[in-house]
């Protein structure tokens, strides 16, 4: 320990150093600087853009044109901050995500509602009035910082008695300091050591003014906290939707290749049954009771499976409550199943139906997969949320793919657990045990 | 056309596919095949030459419209061959697309019509001797979508009534048992009809089907 420690201070220090010593060369501090200077004209483009149409458009506030002026000036700041973020990106490599980008409502009146609410727009507007001057500060701060260090490192090779014009150093040091001993060899070495040491401080000085630019740029041209919560909720909506749509095509499959056909073949023996029957001079009494014995057998068919089809779309026994409807489930499975409730109040109705739906995939996924001898199931309050964890001590390896190949299947649920902000978690190594874990709000 | 009528039935749902077979062989059909998809529809058909195929439009592998596909396929291939074409639900674009060139030989019911044996019976025969048979819903469907519906204002119920059996494809005998009328009555209410909305008379069954289908079609 007593060696570790100071060789590895020791390599952080030589780090460090030949970090400082490099960062003048590497193409990242050419490239800040040049992001610096770009952003001089950028920044007077938006500042000038943003003060005639802004003040314009409030000028004429008063008037309808007004309020268009004001959007054209918000989508034109839009565009605007798009530049900028897509200058960032290709000199800094700031990786931005992208906000959403502006969809209008049809019709003017649509698009200027939209684009007067473009939060976007109008994070935009701040990012390029505030660019405005921190260019301008930057700028200034970042050359003169170089400059300096150019000059103090080109003055023993000039023919000059003090370095009079240079720049931050001249409004620091004032006479004093550069001018002792004004003119002597010592003097000029002075200036050229200080030039040496400001040409390994001028990067920080770059790197400390984008910097904040990144700061800000962040805070405002990024899509913001709100806009990625609105983006995930249109995500997980749009996952619902798709995900009853193939539930609604699911059953009416169902029932199109189960009741419905079992039903219609039923009343075509009935039909062929009846025309044999009215034959008044010879009805075949032999085939009309097959007829009739495969129709009822047929009709029982379609009982059962109607049955089961209306299970699926809503489980009777969740009327009467989760605990209920997972006893049931419990009960009924090949696997021999434990079950564990912990539940102070009921939860809503659908994370019921959610919560009832998973167990049931769940433990057929067991029964069926995972080559168990034991499964037990855990459904606990946690304050407001519900916990739900199936375990089985079978094979292993589950994958959410796998488990489901449809959108009714486990892949399909896990979507409806996000959708409500729920987790859906699997752990399936090789040999098991399996566990998955189910969390849910306990209102939605 | 000698002997018993020879049927290919292609249907995917094994019950109403089985349930077919036996319905038509009782009632003395020779069944060339009974498949479950279209490749083994178009397959059997080049081999057996079949005088009438019944055709699930839903089959695998989509479920959608293969059995239609596949009918559009077959008439191409086998002017001779009559389609009947069995579904579930009624869809106007369906017949539109099947009836545009020529309704001859082509019929398209709901399966819920085999329950009635013998008008089933009826209607496959009629396709397999180059007749047509619509569902009665295909003409409702038709009548409620048509543009010209005001035109079938201009008939008299008892018109409306020998429109809607003459759409389904039955000959005037049979609309004249149907409706318990003399087949006089029927001819004098055809030719009603055809005047009412100006179509030349045309003599087979399944030409003036066309006209009166095209006629509320357009």
């Amino acid at each position: 320990m007593l060696i570790v420690v100071p060789k590895d201070l020791e390599v952080r220090v030589r780090d460090i150093a030949r970090t400082i010593l490099r960062a003048p060369f590497t193409k990242r501090t050419w490239s800040e600087l040049l992001y610096i200077v770009v952003g001089v004209p950028m920044a007077a483009v938006g500042l000038a853009f943003v003060g005639v149409t802004m003040s314009a458009g409030l000028g004429l506030a008063i008037t309808f044109i007004g309020l268009a002026v004001i959007g054209l000036s918000l989508r034109g700041s839009r565009g605007l901050g798009g530049w900028h973020r897509g200058i960032a990106r290709s000199l800094l490599g700031e990786q931005i995500l992208d906000p959403d980008p502006f969809a209008p409502r049809p019709g003017f009146l649509g698009w200027l509602q939209s684009v007067l609410r473009d939060r976007t727009a109008w994070r935009a507007v701040a990012y390029l009035l505030i660019k405005g001057p921190l260019a301008f500060i930057g700028i200034v701060t970042a050359l003169s910082v170089w400059y300096d260090a150019f000059a103090c490192l080109t003055f023993p090779f000039q023919n000059a008695s003090r370095p009079a014009e240079f720049g931050l150093v001249r409004l620091f040091s004032g006479p004093g300091f550069l001018s002792l001993g004004s003119g002597g060899f010592f003097h000029s070495l002075a200036i050229f050591v200080t030039g040496g040491l400001l040409l390994f401080v001028a990067p920080w000085v770059g790197r400390a003014v984008v910097n904040v630019d990144r700061i800000v740029m962040r805070a405002l041209l990024a899509p913001d906290a709100m806009d990625l919560r609105v983006r995930s909720l249109e995500r997980a909506r749009a996952q619902t939707l798709d995900a009853s749509a193939a539930t609604l095509r699911q059953i009416e499959r169902d029932l199109h290749d189960g009741t419905q056909a079992q039903l219609v073949a039923l009343a075509m023996r009935l039909g062929m049954a009846k025309e044999k029957l009215s034959a008044v001079d010879d009805p075949d009494l032999a085939t009309v009771r097959d007829l009739v014995d495969e129709a009822h057998r047929g009709a029982k068919e379609a009982i059962v499976e109607l049955r089961d089809i209306a299970r699926g779309i809503h489980p009777p026994a969740l009327d009467i409550g989760l605990e209920g409807a997972l006893a049931t489930l419990a009960a009924r499975n090949t696997v021999p199943t434990e079950l564990t409730l912990s539940l102070h109040d009921r939860p809503t109705p659908a994370i019921e139906a959610i919560a009832y739906f998973c167990v049931a995939e769940l433990l057929a996924n067991v029964a069926q997969h995972a080559n168990a001898s034991r499964a037990s199931i855990s459904c606990a309050q946690h304050g407001r949320w519900l916990r739900l964890v199936v375990r089985d001590d079978g094979t292993g390896g589950a994958q959410p793919s796998r488990l489901g190949s449809s959108s009714s299947g486990l892949a399909g649920l896990s979507d409806r657990v996000r959708a409500v902000d729920g987790r859906f978690d699997i752990v399936s190594p090789l040999h098991g045990p399996t566990v998955v874990t189910v969390d849910l709000p306990m209102q939605t | 056309m000698g002997g018993p009528l020879r049927v290919v039935i292609a249907e995917d749902s094994a019950i109403l596919r089985d349930g077919l077979v036996q319905l038509l062989l009782d009632r003395g059909f020779v069944i060339t095949d009974a498949v479950s998809n279209p490749d083994a529809l178009r397959a059997s058909v080049d081999r057996e030459c079949p005088d009438v195929a019944v055709v699930d439009i839903r089959m695998p592998p989509t479920f959608t419209d293969e059995g239609l596909r596949a009918a559009i396929d077959l008439r191409r291939l086998h002017r001779r061959l009559g389609i009947l074409l069995f579904s579930q639900y009624i869809e106007t674009r369906y017949a539109a697309e099947l009836l545009a060139d020529d309704a001859a030989g082509i019929g398209y019911l709901l399966k819920d019509r085999v329950a009635d044996v013998s008008d089933f019976v009826e209607a496959l025969e009629r396709v397999a001797s180059g007749g047509t048979a619509l569902d009665p819903e295909v003409v409702t469907q038709l009548f409620g979508a048509s543009r010209r519906g005001d035109s079938i204002s201009v008939l008299s119920a008892r018109e409306r009534d020998v429109l809607s059996l003459m759409a389904e494809g039955r000959s005037n005998a049979a609309i004249a048992s149907g409706l318990v009328i003399s087949e006089g009555a029927v001819e004098k209410h055809v030719a009603n009809i055809f005047s009412k909305f100006d179509l030349p008379v045309t003599q087979s069954d399944h030409r003036r089907v066309l006209a009166v289908l095209r006629f509320l079609d357009s």
